[in-house]
């Protein structure tokens, strides 16, 4: 209860609340304009948290990305052009019900339900986080080595597409996280000379580079077309939202559930989870046929997912410092350059921090009704702003932003490299995710795996030892036989497509 | 632009020797099998056979070399790309010179009157405005320390 109390004054202030609203306006602008995601927000956002206190940073993130989950149905409902990648699976639904006369219903339900699903989340990390932190306590660097090679193997097989550029993504995330100076025996690896690298690559301007600058190079070139206008005015939006709430309220509670345990999983974020949940929903519903003609169900369902997934996250994150998605690994980031090290004794000694994170969560879903109605309203304003006005400041602003981590020019290089990386990637069905896990969990897997060693005296087997490694190691092993087969099976198809 | 599978694979290989490579030198630990070079030997073999994987599989297709799959035309996509890297190169190499404000005001309204194509006063303006912005933001309440350059003298 002192915690909790200690929260409160935490969070209850005029600048965090300041932060909470500021932020959450920011993420609705980037959600709504088609092509500019909540990781891009979170991106670009982490130069500004860099300066800011451990809660207000985490607060702006936390409500920037709920909001611009939201924010991209907008464009997917009015233009049928999803805002985020989230938003995709049920644009179709959303614009079609446009077209029935009901667009405040589909934008209503896609809030309400977002809003429900954030809470859902909220409190299934509330409740899970704390009992798997008691139970992680436990863990040493053996659990810990196989926890992060668990995590990055999840980040392949959940990821989607391509098994093995899965694979390869990985492994040059790896390979740029060892880039710098050894942790164990001090030793310059792969610095080329550099003084620059010595302390190694700084996460954020790959982050900006990954995720804003291979972006910008995709969507610039688009920026000549003409701007879609919205014709449809959007009246009443709300208007019979509850009674649909009332007969769908086992998909709301599905999709949150849902939603924030696919989101516990490295690599899974909240597109896969809206997909999962959309294709659920329509499995079980009484009238599946429906569906993809402009009805509710399945984006009431997706709607819930997506959010909650985002709470999700944060249990890994939390409890053991190995982030869910991109988001959270910027999270964990910022945490650690403010001296707080994300793992089970987390929830013991920064337990107000904790919960203050939590309250922070509650209060910016609440924010996405009052936020979402005026983004309702405003839509039409929001969406006219041309794209050739907006991409030119992104760039000015990533640029800045890659520079003023560390006060260096060497970063804003190093985030051309990766955004020329990110974008050739992109091109050819490269994943991003489990590179980007990769240069986090990279270090965490090998400090590890040398301090069990050094422990060990040199004994392989040591890793497998104890009852919970030995079950981490068997997991991880599945899970790579899963991608191999995985792998194999899409070889096989590949080639017999491209015989044919 | 899309690539054939054998063109990434083999640049997967190469990267993968490359790690390797530059990992043979670095010491164990003190009575040690392990070390500094340990796991980029590993992540480099597995790079080496992941990507010859991935060139076999490039190999037994009939996919082209490269191909430009993407409506907007390649010469736009080429001039878009130019200028997005020419716009951050010249920023880090003009910014310890000239300064920031001059430099941000100057590319923005380049690339705002070549992106949106209307007249140059409303590029100059939103550009002049945007800097302004950007300078109050980082520089005055985020403390970061974007040169002022030429304009030091004046300022000063």
């Amino acid at each position: 209860m002192d915690s909790f109390l200690a929260a409160t004054t935490l969070v209850f202030t005029w600048d965090v609340m300041l932060i909470v609203i500021s932020a959450s306006v920011f993420g609705l602008f980037m959600g709504a304009i088609p092509g500019l995601t909540a990781t891009m927000a979170t991106a670009l956002l982490v130069p500004v948290t860099f300066f800011m206190e451990p809660l207000p940073a985490i607060a702006a993130i936390v409500s920037a990305t709920a909001m611009a989950i939201v924010a991209g149905d907008l464009p997917g409902a009015l233009l049928r052009m999803p805002g985020t990648p989230a938003s995709a699976v049920y644009t179709d639904e959303a614009y079609l019900m446009g077209k029935q006369g009901k667009i405040g219903v589909a934008l209503g339900l896609n809030i309400v339900c977002s809003m429900l699903g954030g809470i859902i989340g909220v409190v299934c990390l509330a409740m899970l986080a704390p009992l798997i932190a008691d139970f992680a306590i436990k863990f040493t660097s053996d659990e810990y080595f196989w926890l992060a090679l668990l995590g990055l193997s999840c980040a392949i097989l959940v990821s989607g597409g391509d098994r093995l550029k899965g694979v390869i993504s990985m492994l040059a995330g790896l390979a740029i996280s060892m880039v710098g100076m050894d942790s164990v025996s001090g030793q310059a690896r792969f610095t080329m000379g550099s003084y620059d690298l010595l302390a190694g690559i700084s996460i954020l301007p790959v982050l900006i580079g990954l995720f804003a600058i291979s972006e910008l190079i995709r969507r610039m070139p688009e920026s000549h077309n003409p701007q879609q206008e919205v014709q449809t005015r959007v009246k009443k939006p709300f208007a019979g939202v509850g009674p649909l709430l009332w007969k769908y309220k086992f998909g709301v509670a599905r999709g949150g559930v849902l939603g924030t345990l696919i989101g516990a999983l490295p690599g899974a974020g909240a597109d896969i989870a809206s997909w999962i949940s959309y294709a659920i929903a329509r499995k079980f519903s009484r009238s599946p046929e429906k569906f993809g003609t402009g009805h509710p169900e399945g984006l009431i369902s997706a709607s819930s997912a997506n959010n909650a997934s985002l709470s999700g996250a944060y249990i890994p994150a939390l409890v053991f410092g190995i982030p869910g998605d991109a988001i959270t690994a910027i999270i964990i980031g910022v945490l650690m350059t403010k001296g707080i090290t994300p793992g089970p004794d987390v929830f013991v000694s920064e337990a107000p921090l904790v919960n203050a994170i939590l309250l922070v969560f509650i209060i910016a879903n609440l924010l996405l009704l009052p936020l979402g109605f005026l983004a309702i309203k405003g839509a039409r304003h929001i969406l006219s702003i041309p794209s050739g006005v907006l991409f030119p400041l992104i760039l000015i602003f990533c640029m800045v932003g890659a520079f003023a981590a560390n006060n260096t020019m060497f970063d804003v290089w190093i985030m051309l490299a990766f955004g020329l990386l990110g974008y050739v990637m992109a091109e050819n069905d490269f994943p991003v995710g489990p590179l980007i896990l990769a240069v986090i969990l990279g270090p965490i897997i090998e400090s590890n795996f040398m301090r069990s060693i050094i422990k060990a005296n040199g004994d392989l087997t040591a890793f497998v030892d104890r009852p919970i490694a030995i079950t981490l190691a068997v997991a991880a092993a599945l899970i790579w036989g899963m991608i191999v087969a995985n792998g194999i099976a899409s070889s096989r198809t590949k080639s017999r497509l491209s015989f044919n | 632009m899309r690539s054939n599978d054998k063109i990434t694979g083999l640049v997967t290989v190469t990267f993968g020797v490359l790690v390797i490579t530059n990992s043979r030198g670095l010491a164990n630990l003190p009575q040690q099998d392990y070390g500094a070079g340990t796991f980029p030997i590993v992540i480099g073999g597995l790079l080496i056979a992941f990507g010859g994987l991935l060139t076999l599989r490039g190999l037994s297709s009939s996919a082209p070399l490269m191909v430009w799959v993407n409506d907007v035309p390649i010469k736009r996509f080429y001039l878009t790309l130019l200028a997005i890297i020419a716009a951050i190169v010249a920023y880090i190499l003009l910014v310890p010179v000239v300064g920031f404000p001059i430099v941000s005001t100057v590319l923005l309204s380049l690339l705002l009157y070549g992106f949106y194509r209307q007249n140059w006063t409303l590029a100059a303006c939103t550009a002049v405005a945007s800097t302004a912005v950007i300078w109050v933001v980082f520089g005055r309440l985020l403390q970061v320390p974007l040169e002022l350059g030429i304009l030091e003298k004046v300022v000063y």
